[in-house]
């Protein structure tokens, strides 16, 4: 049966990563019995004390908005955790390296090829899916370690594939409402993990940042 | 009473002098306002986790009647941000003190 403690900590550690979790319990537990042997010594009864220790704490669910603020959720974690392995998946595996760094400038050889060749709208969309490559698949190589320079590369890196997407498919038709949904999906996923690692850049102090929130 | 954005000032003024836990850190405030503060301390933690990400704070582990606890003591750039806080609220607490009068 669930104690009253248990219940709080239940909502207050809703959607927090495990990791989180675990360190809300432990200190919400060690600060739990401070409280109860201070109210026990007081004079109260194990239950008042309990109860007192409890009321204390006071609303798990706004603890739950606070503690979401400053701890990782569980979402957060998984984004690092995703992140961490393909790293590690790239970095183990020489052939994979090298074939993530060729591809980009294979693509840009056969952008200017294309060109040569006059056939410019090709060269021109391959010479930005290269631009694209390049910035996706080789900056875990660059030496980016200071969030100053982290800050600056990642303003070059969004202005430079959003250039890239809008100089491949043209602006002028890429901006109607019949392609928004291809670019609305495309930029999506991006989007979407570049927000997190905002909020988790805020969150882990920069001792902590693994190499992925520098990019 | 509500205090609301004052509370990392009131963790960090708490810690000046020596480490401490979290319990106590509550309980220190607690006392030192008179009961006047009386805030939840379900949210004191996540204002300490703040602290410790800006570095203000740093956590250690500690002993306490032979239990293992985390404890907490201020950095130098916490006791900058104290000095700069308190120095705020003297001329923030002056400024009101001029325009509502003395208590």
């Amino acid at each position: 049966m669930l104690t009253e403690l248990d219940l709080w900590l239940k909502q207050a550690t809703c959607q927090l990563s495990i990791d989180s979790a675990a360190q809300v319990r432990t200190e919400i537990q060690e600060h739990y019995e401070s409280a109860r042997e201070a109210a026990m010594s007081g004079g109260s009864t194990a239950d008042e004390a309990d109860r007192v220790a409890v009321r204390a704490l006071g609303n798990a669910q706004a603890a739950n908005r606070q503690y979401r603020r400053v701890l990782l959720t569980s979402a957060e974690a998984g984004v690092l955790r995703e992140g961490n392995w393909e790293a590690g998946a790239v970095c183990s595996s020489p052939w994979l390296k090298w074939t993530l760094l060729a591809l980009p400038i294979a693509v840009l050889f056969a952008a200017i090829g294309f060109v040569l060749a006059g056939s410019i709208d090709k060269g021109r969309a391959l010479l930005s899916g290269g631009i694209g490559m390049g910035l996706l698949f080789t900056t875990p190589f660059l030496p980016i370690y200071t969030p100053s320079r982290a800050r600056v590369f990642r303003l070059l890196k969004w202005v430079a594939l959003l250039g890239a997407l809008g100089w491949a498919f043209d602006w002028s038709w890429l901006l109607t409402l019949k392609w928004s949904w291809l670019l609305a999906s495309c930029l999506w996923p991006l989007a979407w993990t570049e927000w997190t690692r905002i909020s988790i850049r805020r969150k882990l102090p920069v001792a902590k940042w693994p190499k992925q929130l520098y990019l | 009473m509500n205090f609301r954005g004052t509370l990392p000032t009131l963790i960090l003024e708490a810690l000046e002098h020596e480490p401490s836990h979290g319990y106590l850190i509550a309980q220190r405030i607690k006392k030192r306002s008179q009961g006047v503060l009386d805030f939840k301390e379900g949210t004191l933690y996540p204002a300490l986790h703040k602290l410790e990400s800006e570095g203000q704070v740093e956590s250690f582990e500690g002993v306490e009647k032979g239990r293992p606890r985390r404890y907490y003591r201020i950095t130098a750039s916490g006791h900058g941000a104290l000095t700069k806080d308190r120095a705020e609220w003297r001329a923030l607490s002056r400024a009101v003190t001029l325009i509502l009068g003395e208590a």
